[in-house]
């Protein structure tokens, strides 16, 4: 029987693996912009909102300080933050090593659990209360328990719906980014560009705990546990169908062996993952008002260890590409953070990112190697974001008020 | 090369369909397995894990998760649809419906009564109840 399709050009699947990337990321920004401006509409408390974590452990901006102050601050925050990240993947590395997988999952679960049931929690208080949506509290405990409890399965287990696992990692990303929109502003920034030259570090020096980390999990054949972000892997109708996670061979020179029936499809390659791992911090509670959850007791000065966020960008076992979910928070956070400015910079922030992802996949497709998802993106955003405040933002207000364009 | 209509009743009409005619001994090997149970195809479980799994979520649903249930019946939706093919799993997956459907209908009819009586209903219970002013009596709202 003959297939009267046309042969699906590489224009084809490139685009279908593209758009099975860029739409979560693209929704989890969505979904972080929407909140922030939802939620940080009133004036009156936003400026005033301090949270203490380890991100402000050094230094706690307030609005009087001079910039050189405020840049010394953010600077100092931003090390103490990397530093206890550098710690945490050192010590993930560490369990890896020592075989703790058991452990690891377990870990991975309950952190899940924390920031779906807590940060959710919180992030819904929030919205009813903005809104005064007369939901009782029986029903709502009640539905944020199901929530949570089935996100835990999802993140959980290796085999379940995958649209579900997305959608719940995309929305555990939406929140931890929410949170992390309300760092002071300098520190934010800074926060950012350190992050993205951590990755760097992280991920292609030789003594880089990822890098060690993906190695390690190379030579054992095994998946890191770790909270990622995987596409659907793209079957294509020419190639062999492939069952997920049954096939993991190395590529190697033959690609020319097309008519060995039993080689991986061409999708296949080496299995890697790459991975930094984002501590959560801890949200601890603010000096002015007392955040008192009852779930869990916060102590400022401790990092709530939700350390299996992972930053970059690689191929997962079945040739579909795998996402740490600590690029798709930091995208979110550069994004959130511009939209309490102004929606221009957000628009600039966004194309800046997606171009910079793009250009991530690109060297991805390039390298066969796991890449830093982080450093393009955010140095683009961060570039794109104060060219737009500095200098867009001037000629388009001008260009408006004399009605020359909108 | 099989015929895909069986002239006896009792085979699953599914089983020996073949989707995929093309040359490749692999591809024929799981083109000529039955429809997979879950919705996610070939990505998904194979047969005996659904069971397993059906059984699991069904069974934790009972703690309170309706929520479950119906991921259940989403991620087996195909067992629903094809009435005869998995006759183990479509068990749990249709009391996993039945179970999310009534749960549901209590659970809506509680909180429409809530939020439409409001407090000519309730009276003084529903300041005590209503998720926002005991949101402010714990503190939790005041994040932002």
């Amino acid at each position: 029987m003959d297939r009267n399709q046309r042969p699906r050009s590489i224009i084809d699947s490139l685009g279908e693996e593209l758009i099975a990337i860029l739409t979560p990321v693209s929704i989890c920004m969505f979904t972080v912009v929407l909140l922030v401006c939802i939620l940080n509409s009133d004036p009156s408390s936003s400026s005033s909102a301090s949270f203490s974590s380890i991100a402000t452990a050094a230094y706690s901006e307030s609005d009087s300080d001079s910039s050189w102050d405020k840049f010394v601050g953010a600077f100092l925050n931003s090390l103490v933050f990397v530093a206890a990240i550098t710690v945490a993947t050192f010590v993930l590395v560490l369990l890896f090593y020592l075989r703790c997988v058991k452990f690891l999952k377990f870990y991975m679960g309950f952190s899940a659990f924390i920031v779906l049931a807590n940060l959710g929690g919180e992030i819904l208080v929030l919205l009813i209360d903005r809104f005064r949506f007369p939901i009782d509290c029986i029903t709502f405990l009640i539905l944020l328990f199901n929530f949570s409890v089935v996100g835990v399965f999802a993140v959980f287990m290796s085999k379940f719906s995958i649209l579900v696992t997305q959608g719940y990692l995309v929305w555990i990303g939406v929140l931890v980014a929410y949170f992390f929109t309300l760092l002071p502003e300098w520190t934010t920034w800074v926060l950012l560009v350190a992050l993205a030259l951590y990755d760097i570090a992280a991920v292609l020096l030789p003594v880089g705990p990822l890098r060690l980390l993906v190695e390690m999990a190379i030579s054992r054949d095994e998946d890191i546990p770790a909270l990622v972000y995987e596409a659907r892997p793209v079957i294509r109708n020419d190639s062999r169908l492939v069952q997920r996670r049954v096939w993991r061979e190395r590529r190697s020179g033959q690609n020319d062996n097309d008519d060995v029936e039993n080689r991986t499809n061409r999708n296949e390659v080496v299995r890697v993952v790459r991975s930094a791992e984002v501590d959560e911090e801890h949200v601890g509670s603010s000096e002015r008002a007392e955040i008192y959850v009852p779930l869990i007791d916060r102590r400022p000065d401790q990092a709530e260890n939700s350390e299996t966020f992972l930053e970059g960008i690689g191929l997962g076992s079945s040739g579909a590409i795998k996402l740490g979910l600590g690029d798709f928070i930091f995208y979110s956070v550069l994004v959130g953070r511009a939209a309490m400015y102004d929606l221009m910079t957000v628009y600039a922030c966004y194309l800046a990112i997606i171009a910079g992802l793009g250009i991530t996949l690109m060297l991805l497709s390039v390298y066969q190697k796991a890449l830093p998802a982080l450093p393009v993106s955010i140095m683009l955003g961060v570039v794109f974001y104060f060219l737009a405040r500095l200098l867009l933002e001037v000629f388009v207000v001008q260009c408006s008020s004399n009605l020359v364009m909108f | 090369m099989e015929d895909s209509r069986s002239d006896d009743p009792n085979l699953n009409p599914i089983r020996n369909r073949n989707p995929n005619p093309t040359p490749n001994p692999l591809s024929t090997i799981i083109s000529s397995a039955q429809v997979w149970p879950t919705i996610d195809g070939p990505l998904g479980l194979t047969e005996e894990a659904s069971v397993d799994y059906a059984r699991r979520f069904y069974k934790f649903g009972f703690a309170l998760l309706p929520w479950l249930w119906f991921v259940n019946c989403f991620y087996f939706w195909p067992v629903l649809r094809h009435a005869r093919a998995f006759p183990q799993i479509r068990n749990y997956v249709v009391r996993s419906a039945i179970g999310f459907s009534v749960f549901t209908a209590l659970l809506s009819a509680w909180a429409l009564t809530f939020s439409i009586g409001g407090e000519q209903l309730f009276g003084p219970v529903y300041d005590k109840l209503v998720m926002y002013n005991v949101a402010d009596r714990l503190g939790l709202s005041g994040l932002a």
